[in-house]
């Protein structure tokens, strides 16, 4: 009986083709059209190309030279070991402090999961209200404290800080969540074990959680770090058009200024393919860091 | 078998579904159209514009007396909304009617033939727009023929905050003003603890950029874009923004301009931060609202509040006349090719922006600024608020109004002077260079 299920594969054939059509129609096909896209000379969304850039590679080119494209790749950089730190870091802190308490649990999964809910514009605007200049949540707070000058908070010396902030607080309870569940198949046997061995705490958690959650770390970091290279809601509400001075573009918000600003639409496209490209490689790093081990 | 068939018919209900799901849309929405007749309309009435209470009603009216459905999905008016607009002709799910500026910025969907000129409405409507003068109509730049039916024109001045401007012993400013002396004011407003200009350089430099460039150019030759920053305007065009530049360094914008949204710096103007706005006469309805303590409810007006501000004349350092004003009749109700070419639309359509452009209507929305009617009727004063009547008062004794050289400078030359202005401001990029760049872009453009 268990043997026939698998001799036929027919039917599964079947299953998987109508999510392959719509796939291929709507992801792998807007991919390649994108790819060709950034080799032609597009000056609008939706018009019609005007023939093949001259030379056809222009827009890599541009794309070296570009000022703004080496801040963007810079602060996604940045981002990145931000999200690695401040969002899988934390989430891996507290989904070890929450694994540990009994009662409560349940409320802190809620209240750590909730930031993701919400819109992220709607984070944003909230924030820009915490950071005003004029009358803002903190600097109120500071000047109640008897500071005497206004900070402002999206200024060039802060603005990279404020930016990143926001976006790390969100996500940090996504990951919470993957990793109370990562920890949850961690078998209650191994902990007891350990406390007969006599084990500490730490060395309980150094010698057992870490190491058996290192897979599901391995799927949160390439999730983190291929989410800074796309990030654009929460940085574009907070510092549009890299606010202040160009200073804090993203390759994600650059790549929208480039398409619906300025209309480059080719250049874009050809942003669009290097933010692909450093997703993968930057996947592949990482799965090589977290090489899967056999526990 | 009977596992095969399952299978089968399984994937057969799955890929039904997903058609169905296609199909079920789209005959969703004949179905609409034909039941109650509807309208999609997009305009600038939203937000804080002056106007857009007096919009909801004419379309409440609208919708009672006609039967027919307005989708209205008004927006503020900025560089967000007008890409918004764009996008949406490109990706076909334009507006039924749109009311949006005749400029340069219509110039994509007017190139591929989006929308319906007036004359082509007139051969099935002959008295479309009857109560127009046509020579006020604006004629598109891409084929001079005429397409958008404007309701109220615009005009834009210097805002002042007389409270301001009395703590810090500054006269108001009156017909001859010059640039010389509004340095002098911007000092001793400075001096006194304010900030004198109110201005989101970051987000908003448009007003200071038009006026820094009219100072330079004449009001016959202001609409000239020059073809280098060697040539005809070209110097101008320079030293307008190091104007600019030259007041950044003086402290005279606010301190986080290159980083504040305009919105806040509008705020520091109507709480008595800041001393002089430069805007358009649409934000006489934003000053107002700021002074009342419910936005929506014009009876709340505190008038002791909205008697601290004034609008008057730019100051010149040029050849123009202080009271030569940017302003005009640039915008307008259109027409989409979509909405005319569907039967049940058409008669909506003609319909509605009949009612927008009728004498009434148009009395009412333009109110403080200019139009195009061959017969404005009479207005009451008592129907005006004390800021109202001071732009009537001020408009009298305008000179000339001009038009805006933006409107003929599309988005992607003025990123490297609108975007870029903060560049220029602090000195990272030179005045020339970020307006040469504007510049080759235009000329690229009208090359092809």
């Amino acid at each position: 009986m268990g043997a026939n299920i698998y001799k036929n594969k027919k039917p599964l054939v079947l299953f998987l083709v109508p999510a392959l059509i719509f796939m291929t129609v709507f992801l792998y096909y807007p991919f390649v059209q994108n790819i060709l896209n950034s080799f032609q000379q597009i000056s609008s969304l939706g018009a019609a190309n005007k023939g093949w850039n001259d030379p056809w590679y222009e827009n890599y080119i541009k794309m070296f030279q570009d000022k703004h494209m080496r801040t963007a790749l810079f602060n996604t950089v940045v981002m990145m070991a931000v999200t690695i730190i401040g969002q899988v870091g934390v989430a891996i802190v507290l989904a070890v402090l929450v694994d540990n308490i009994k009662k409560g649990a349940k409320f802190f999964r809620t209240v750590y999961f909730f930031p993701i809910v919400i819109s992220a514009t709607a984070l944003g605007l909230m924030f820009n209200l915490i950071f005003l200049y004029d009358k803002g949540m903190i600097n109120q707070l500071l000047e109640m404290f008897g500071k005497s000058s206004l900070t402002d908070w999206k200024d060039s010396s802060h603005a990279l800080f404020i930016m990143m902030l926001p976006v790390m607080w969100q996500y940090v309870g996504f990951y919470f969540v993957i990793l109370v569940t990562g920890l949850n198949n961690i078998s209650e046997e191994l902990y007891e074990s350990a406390s007969i061995d006599g084990a500490t705490k730490w060395q309980k958690v150094r010698f057992i959680t870490l190491p058996l959650l290192r897979n599901v770390i391995c799927t949160c970091v390439v999730l983190a770090v291929t989410g800074a290279l796309k990030v654009f809601d929460l940085p574009w509400v907070m510092f549009p058009k890299g606010m202040p001075l160009g200073k804090t573009w993203l390759t994600g918000t650059y790549m929208y200024y480039q398409t619906f600003n300025t209309k480059n639409v080719d250049y874009s496209s050809a942003i669009a393919v290097l933010i692909v490209v450093l997703g993968i490689i930057t996947s592949k790093v990482v799965n090589k860091v977290f090489k899967e081990a056999d526990y | 078998m009977k596992k095969k068939l399952a299978a089968l018919l399984l994937a057969g209900s799955m890929v039904l579904s997903l058609a169905a799901c296609g199909g079920g849309g789209s005959s969703k929405e004949e179905g609409d159209s034909s039941a109650t007749a509807s309208l999609s309309v997009t305009t600038t009435f939203a937000g804080e514009d002056g106007n857009a209470q007096n919009y909801k009603n004419a379309i409440a009216e609208f919708e009672e007396k006609e039967g027919i459905k307005v989708n209205d999905s008004s927006a503020t008016s900025d560089e967000t909304f007008k890409a918004r607009v764009e996008t949406d002709f490109q990706t076909g799910s334009e507006p039924d009617v749109l009311f949006f500026f005749s400029g340069a910025d219509a110039n994509s969907f007017i190139e591929e033939g989006k929308v319906v000129s007036i004359d082509t409405i007139r051969e099935e409507y002959p008295d479309y727009a009857s109560n127009m003068n046509d020579d006020l109509i604006a004629a598109s730049l891409v084929d001079g023929e005429k397409y958008a039916v404007p309701v109220n024109g615009y005009w834009e001045g210097l805002f002042c905050n007389t409270a301001v401007l009395e703590a810090a012993g500054v006269e108001v400013p009156g017909a001859d003003y010059t640039w010389e002396q509004f340095l002098a004011d911007c000092e001793k407003i400075k001096e006194a603890g304010y900030a004198p200009i109110a201005a989101s350089l970051g987000e908003i430099p448009h007003y200071w950029w038009e006026y820094s460039i009219f100072n330079h150019t004449s009001t016959e030759t202001h609409l000239e874009v020059p073809a280098s920053t060697d040539e005809g305007n070209g110097p101008g065009w320079v030293e307008g923004m190091e104007d600019i530049k030259e007041l950044y360094e003086k402290g005279y914008f606010p301190e986080n301009t290159l980083s504040a949204k305009d919105d806040e710096t509008f705020a520091m103007f109507t709480s008595d931060k800041a001393a002089f706005l430069i805007d358009g006469s649409w934000k006489v309805g934003g000053i107002a609202a700021a002074c009342q303590s419910d936005p929506e409810d014009p009876s709340t007006l505190d008038t002791d509040k909205l008697d601290n501000f004034t609008v008057t004349y730019v100051p010149t350092n040029g050849e123009r006349e202080a009271t030569d004003l940017i302003g005009g009749l640039s915008m307008g109700y259109y027409i989409s090719a979509k909405a005319w070419e569907d039967e049940s639309k058409r008669e909506a359509a003609v319909k509605f922006v009949e009612y927008m452009t009728s004498d009434e209507k148009v009395a009412l929305f333009a109110q403080h600024t200019a139009s195009a009617l061959k017969e404005a009727p009479e207005v009451n004063e008592e129907d005006f608020n004390s800021l109202q009547i001071k732009s009537i008062k001020m408009m009298a004794d305008v000179t000339s109004l001009t038009g805006a050289v933006q409107d003929v400078f599309s988005d992607e030359c003025r990123v490297s002077t609108f975007d870029g202005m903060p560049q220029i401001v602090t000195g990272e990029v030179s005045a020339k260079d970020a307006v040469q760049e504007g510049l080759e872009i235009y000329a690229e453009q009208n090359a092809e």
